[in-house]
């Protein structure tokens, strides 16, 4: 029973630090750039992807982060909000380790196997 | 229009949307999609970025209550995450090969079932003799009535209700919505599972289910940090308060006016997606 506290109070963390990191973000996004026109979000590329590593790969997005651009700050606070669910499945595994359900280790072993073979495979 | 004004309407809209997912049970995503598109010409490609990371803090903000008042079935919900993160990798996968106006008219016909779904009785299905299948796989469960006792069920049809949740992950992976209505078409329509428990638990699948897809939008690019961040506070904010005012509000009324008004935006959607008006 108090893994399952365990894990509500894991799933609470883990939003909290996700919005108050990204708040962060946001205001000093705002503060240097608050006056500029809106940026042209009416196009999407998938080519796009690699001219933008400060939010859509680690490194870039913690040198981002250590540099104090404001983008880094919104990318911690996603991944934080990513892997509030992964951890959830992640303390979900040993709590049925812990009850010796092994045949509900075993399906929650798939469940994160799935998820970190697309997170490092896309 | 400036960034501060985008980000303060946005902001507010996320908070709408946190809060009507939140009444009506459906996520933010829902109300985040159609904002982003329609009211800011944002192209469908970001706005499912938006939606994951909404549906992710919906599920993850009000997922907690629940667990911790034993109405989730959370063995349930982890067998049925094999369907749903599979479905979300597939998904993921086809959406590349997906333009704008595709995703447009499957968003609109996802947005109609759901409005009819909205329509049918809720029941809490006593009586149902479960199958070897679900008995096998620990299914059953109880679940705490009003009075504070807990009341034993059973559960049927494992096999379909698992290829049903496959369908349901790859509209997630698609869209980045909830799909809580072919979770629900699953669990309350083809497994039996009490009402309560079917919306909890599929509520409490939703953010695994996001996660699967939105570890491989986030390195496409989808999930734009201009966008994200409004978005995320603003849905869980929202989330925050529909959950506090559910315990204390009769949303029957507004279900009706929302279904109405998911039906217009649904047509909106099929109409100008057929157009090809999101070019």
């Amino acid at each position: 029973m108090s893994l399952q506290i365990l894990i509500a109070r894991t799933l609470r963390t883990g939003v909290a630090v996700a919005c108050i990191v990204s708040a962060i973000g946001g205001v000093i996004y705002l503060c240097q750039h608050g006056l500029e026109p809106m940026p042209d979000y009416s196009r999407f590329s998938y080519a796009d992807a690699p001219l933008h590593p400060e939010y859509t790969t680690l490194g870039g997005i913690f040198s981002a982060a250590a540099a104090g651009r404001a983008v880094g700050f919104i990318g911690i606070g996603v991944l934080c909000l990513l892997l509030t669910p992964i951890m959830r499945v992640v303390l979900s595994l040993a709590d049925f380790v812990y009850q010796r359900d092994w045949l509900y280790a075993a399906i929650t072993a798939v469940v994160l196997a799935v998820i970190l073979y697309n997170s490092f495979f896309p | 229009m400036t960034i501060l004004l985008f980000t303060l309407i946005l902001l507010v809209s996320a908070y709408a949307a946190g809060l009507l997912g939140s009444l009506t049970g459906l996520g933010g995503g829902v109300v985040v999609i159609p904002v982003l598109t329609l009211a800011f010409g944002v192209d469908f490609h970001y706005a499912v970025g938006a939606a994951l990371v909404a549906s992710i803090a919906t599920s993850s903000g009000s997922g907690s209550a629940y667990v911790r008042e034993g109405i989730t079935n959370v063995r349930l919900g982890m067998f049925l995450e094999i369907a749903t993160t599979i479905g979300a990798v597939v998904g993921a996968a086809v959406a590349v090969y997906l333009d704008s106006n595709t995703i447009a008219v499957i968003f609109g016909c996802t947005l109609v079932l759901t409005a009819v779904m909205q329509q049918r009785r809720r029941s809490d299905h006593t009586g149902v003799v479960g199958s070897y299948a679900a008995r096998r796989l620990k299914l059953f469960g109880a679940w705490p009535q009003k009075d504070g006792s807990l009341k034993h069920y059973e559960l049927r049809n494992v096999g379909p209700g698992f290829l049903v949740m496959i369908v349901a992950g790859a509209l997630s992976g698609i869209l980045g919505i909830g799909s809580g209505v072919l979770k629900v078409i699953a669990m309350d329509g083809l497994m039996k599972v009490p009402f309560k428990v079917s919306t909890t638990t599929s509520n409490f699948m939703m953010g695994v289910t996001a996660v699967a897809s939105a570890v491989v939008y986030v390195q496409r690019g989808n999930i734009e940090p201009g966008i994200a961040c409004p978005v995320m506070i603003g849905v869980l904010l929202g989330a925050l308060t529909g959950a506090r005012l559910l315990k204390r509000l009769d949303v029957s009324l507004l279900r009706k006016i929302f279904c109405i008004a998911i039906l217009l935006v649904a047509a909106n959607m099929i109409y100008q997606g057929f157009g090809g008006k999101f070019d």
